[in-house]
């Protein structure tokens, strides 16, 4: 057996050791980290609906009626070259006229007998690849010869950006509060597991143990005990998500909000909760071992 | 290959628990250090194994100035010197031979080693037979083997034996200083703090005596 594998098994030993501490500790990481992927999955689920919302945001210019078909080139190179213009869609007075009539849809009489008059001006859809620079784009546009008017619905914009701004910073900050309730959790496992090995401990270091052999086999417990609780954790949300997703998803309960496949983000919960359950179980076992470590 | 020039260990709260020690044990030697309770003998000791820093003075092992060596070397010193304690320090849940495998993994010691040395060092002791007992099954003088076997795993050229048969009685006592008598042929150079007088009398071998962090008396055959 090489050292390191006996480290490890070592490590093992530990948690079977520690028994009912081990599984007391899995147990608040795994809720833990359940709350943490709830969150993760409301933000990754508000994101991307904010993300379709974003999408279907865009400004219309308005074309000048005198405008010539080489002034329209030139005015859509113009806003083409804007940064952050992600797409941009050319809507002559025709389909300037059809897009009225699909609004009204049932009451066309509106329309009657403005056909031939000549009042909807041909215009540009403008869609940006941030809307964050909605704002700036609009003054760009504006700027550009043969554009009279520029409109976006600046509500829905504001709404989108700070539904999304909210979310993520209430993310961070109960991501934050959990990740040091479950290092501290750990840590003070570990201590305990520490304390019940000190006379091992002792002797190591009158043998003449080096620090990392005296703490190996502790961060190999908090490691497994992380890495455990990641996939007990992976596997309850998985249900639960696919659960929801079946049942609500199809129904109109939610309004226009749609849940994500959960295909879209399993990998990065799965992911998440293995970095998390590795950063908790190590970090938390050596702060705790710190004092340990004094020669 | 154990040399103390001019030590002094003052403790924080004022105490001196040595002072200006000078003294030099040579590689072979079997000597005892001996004195009355708060005499220096625990904290000379933990200088040596740099459990403790001396606040003066010069200290060395095998011709290396301990007092300068680096925090990550310590464990290296270490593995020089055995250890065996009043107490026994076995971990009982574990075998006899899991005691002493312990040492030698903490060593990094190879397979072949482990094997080699537990075999060896069980017939040193003369615990051979008895590898797959737990330490509650064996008697306090088994007990104090079974350390002194762990402490020699590792081929110490240094053994360090504090009080080592303080919780043993006479006769029982009396194997074990035997048993280092034996280890201490092999070329193994041995320190034993006790109290057992008439075993150091009997033994004939040097005896420091401490006394207020004195080196009071330092017999090559003396008596306690």
């Amino acid at each position: 057996m090489t050292t390191n594998s006996y480290l490890i098994k070592e490590g093992y030993n530990n948690l079977n050791k520690h028994g009912s501490k081990t599984i007391s500790t899995m147990l608040i990481i795994c809720a833990t980290m359940l709350i943490l992927g709830i969150f993760i999955i409301i933000l990754q689920n508000v994101n991307q609906n904010v993300e379709t919302l974003r999408l279907e945001q865009g400004l219309q210019a308005f074309i000048e009626d005198n405008a010539t078909d080489e002034d329209v080139a030139y005015m859509e190179d113009e806003i083409k070259q804007i940064p952050g213009v992600s797409e941009i869609e050319y809507m002559d007075k025709d389909a300037a006229y059809e897009d009225a009539k699909n609004q009204f849809k049932d009451q066309e009489y509106f329309l009657e007998g403005l056909e031939d008059l000549d009042i909807f001006p041909a215009s540009f859809i403008v869609k940006f690849t941030n809307i964050e620079e909605a704002e700036q784009i609009k003054a760009e546009v504006e700027k550009i010869e043969g554009i009279y008017n520029v409109k976006y619905n600046a509500d829905t914009i504001d709404a989108v950006i700070s539904i999304s701004h909210v979310a993520n910073i209430f993310l961070l900050g109960v991501g934050t509060v959990l990740l040091v309730v479950s290092i501290f959790i750990i840590s003070n496992t570990i201590k305990l597991a520490v304390y019940s090995n000190k006379r091992e401990i002792f002797i190591m270091r009158y043998i003449g143990a080096t620090n990392s052999f005296i703490v190996k086999p502790f961060i190999v417990e908090g490691a497994i005990m992380g890495i455990v609780s990641a996939l007990i954790s992976f596997i309850i949300i998985s249900i639960v998500y696919v659960y929801l997703y079946a049942s609500l998803n199809s129904s109109y309960a939610l309004g226009v909000f749609r849940f994500i496949p959960y295909s879209t983000i399993w990998y990065q919960i799965l992911g998440a909760y293995i970095i998390l359950g590795l950063f908790i179980g190590i970090f938390g076992s050596s702060i705790s071992l710190k004092k340990y470590l004094k020669a | 290959m154990i040399e103390f020039i001019n030590v002094t260990k003052k403790y924080d709260h004022g105490v001196c628990a040595l002072d200006n020690v000078s003294l030099r044990i040579e590689k072979g030697e079997f000597a005892f250090l001996v004195g009355p309770s708060g005499s220096g003998k625990s904290t000379f000791l933990k200088l040596m194994i740099k459990e403790e820093e001396p606040s003066s003075g010069k200290i060395l092992i095998d011709g290396k100035d301990i007092t300068r060596i680096k925090k990550k070397d310590i464990p290296f010193l270490r593995r020089k010197i055995g250890f065996v304690f009043q107490d026994f320090r076995l971990l009982y849940d574990r075998t006899v031979s899991e005691n002493i495998v312990f040492a030698l993994r903490v060593i990094e010691a190879s397979e072949k080693e482990i094997r080699t040395q537990l075999k060896t060092v069980l017939q040193m002791v003369g615990l051979s037979g008895k590898e797959n007992y737990y330490p509650n099954q064996l008697s306090g003088g088994e007990q104090q083997r079974v350390a002194l076997a762990r402490a020699l795993a590792t081929k110490p050229p240094i053994l360090i034996a504090d009080e080592p048969t303080g919780n043993l009685d006479p006769k029982t006592a009396e194997e074990i200083f035997k048993t280092l008598l034996e280890i201490n042929a092999r070329g193994t150079t041995i320190l034993v703090v006790t109290h057992a007088k008439d075993i150091v009398n009997e033994l004939n071998k040097r005896v420091i005596a401490l006394d207020h962090g004195k080196v009071i008396k330092d017999d090559a055959r003396g008596v306690y």
